[in-house]
């Protein structure tokens, strides 16, 4: 989702472009990483453009921004709006990847899709996630051509960042306002708040949408503190990815699991227990996990 | 010993036939139970064809599934077993008594197939699961009845050959 996906008419000239995100810190929801562009010489006229500083504006003034700048023709723009499963996939995965990696990959993603178009970008300003220097490195290595400068509140600090903070903002908003809930059923509501943990309304929300076997409905981000929290009373679920971090032998080996650890009430008898573990049986059975049970 | 009871399985009317709804999944749930898995599970097919099979996506718990159906091999049914009742069919309690050492299951719904499912991986053919079908093959070799013409040629190759 951008601009006009045709090159700008200005694009040949040295443009620079701000980066930031929004909806990171919330259980719920997508989180959007939007950034603006133009060119260098339009620099000044941005400043004119009042944003300030996103968070401080009311929603219906973002709106009304974000309407605006996108009439102005010396303005690009493009999102990318992350799925909260996305989230949740990416940070439980089994190669677990973090949210700042997930961060970082997205807003490189849109430095491409930017110098793809044709846009000659020669500087770039991006809100800090993590470490300001180290990410600002990793930047110049992955875009040498691009001069870019990495700080913390970068949103107030310069306006084309915070023309890409309300993008994002403004992106994210009406995400979570026409958001899809997959999951059918009659108890399940849309009144999830902000989709802070703070928000009270979102606090109830989690509560009253708790369901022992599956969790949260996909809107929430199951790898979120709250939210395993919350799943700490209900059904538990092993899976083998996290039961091979627990028995931290070190070694990598597969060790085959037992019967007994998939919820399969088998004879305690100690023979029993050695059928299961694999121990002594053909190579054949073992690879295919086949038991033989005489008894259940 | 024990007693599995298939023949409710004659009757197609009486019959659940759960074919596409008989899920396998990478992880324990440590619950028994029924709960509302069509309203939370929803499969979808992806892009992503392996070995001609389709595969499918999920979610569980924020964990991303990825799946395919594999049927059962001709002459092979699935069966969803439970508890055997205590009553018969007049609504008296049977005489042959169910009790640990004498567990009684019978037969409640069938399948045709079943839908595996992977956590992150994308189904293969190398995977466990699909592995555990070869025994279908061996088994029939194995049990299937041998005839004089197999044990004749199998004697006159100087029996190096398989049986």
């Amino acid at each position: 989702m951008g601009s006009d996906c045709l090159t700008p008419e200005w694009a040949s000239q040295p443009c620079l472009i701000g980066i930031d995100e929004a909806g990171r810190g919330p259980v719920l929801g997508p989180m959007v990483y939007g950034c603006m562009y133009c060119p260098v010489s339009y620099q000044s006229s941005l400043a004119s453009l009042h944003f300030a500083d996103s968070k401080t504006l009311k929603e219906e003034k973002r709106e009304e921004l974000y309407e605006n700048l996108k009439l102005d023709n010396s303005l690009g723009w493009a999102v990318d709006v992350i799925d909260p499963r996305e989230l949740s996939a990416k940070m439980l995965a089994k190669n677990k990847t973090n949210l700042n990696e997930i961060s970082h990959n997205s807003a490189m993603g849109l430095i491409k899709r930017v110098l793809d178009m044709g846009v000659f970008l020669t500087e770039a300003y991006l809100d800090t996630v993590g470490d300001p220097e180290k990410y600002r490195i990793k930047l110049s290595e992955r875009f040498p051509s691009i001069k870019f400068v990495v700080s913390k509140k970068a949103d107030s600090l310069f306006p084309i960042v915070s023309g890409a903070s309300i993008v994002a903002k403004v992106t994210r908003d009406r995400a979570l306002r026409e958001w899809l809930v997959e999951e059918t059923g009659e108890n399940i509501n849309r009144n999830f708040g902000s989709g802070y943990p703070g928000d009270p309304e979102t606090k109830a929300w989690l509560v009253q949408h708790k369901h022992s076997v599956f969790g949260f409905p996909s809107l929430v981000r199951f790898s979120w503190g709250t939210c395993t929290a919350h799943l700490k009373g209900e059904v538990e679920v092993a899976w083998e990815a996290d039961e091979t971090e627990e028995s931290g032998n070190g070694s990598s080996s597969k060790r085959q699991a037992k019967l007994s650890s998939f919820g399969f009430k088998t004879c305690e008898s100690r023979s029993e227990e050695i059928e299961s573990s694999g121990k002594g049986r053909c190579k054949f059975f073992q690879a295919r996990k086949i038991q033989q049970l005489t008894q259940f | 010993m024990g007693t599995i009871d298939l023949r409710a399985a004659a009757d197609g009317n009486l019959f659940a036939d759960l074919s596409s709804q008989v899920h396998q999944l990478p992880c324990c749930i440590r619950f028994d139970g029924p709960s509302e898995v069509s309203h939370y599970f929803k499969p979808k097919s992806s892009e992503v064809e392996i070995d001609g099979v389709k595969t499918e996506e999920a979610h569980f718990r924020g964990r991303k599934l990825q799946g395919a159906t594999i049927s059962l091999p001709s002459g092979y049914s699935g069966f969803v077993l439970g508890q055997a009742s205590d009553l018969n069919a007049n609504g008296k309690r049977k005489a042959s008594s169910i009790t640990d050492e004498n567990p009684c299951w019978e037969a409640k719904a069938k399948f045709d197939n079943l839908t595996y499912w992977n956590h992150d991986n994308l189904p293969s053919k190398d995977d466990t699961f699909v592995r555990s079908f070869h025994w279908f093959n061996i088994a029939e070799a194995l049990h299937k009845p041998v005839k004089v013409e197999d044990l004749v040629a199998a004697v006159s190759h100087g029996g190096k050959d398989q049986l």
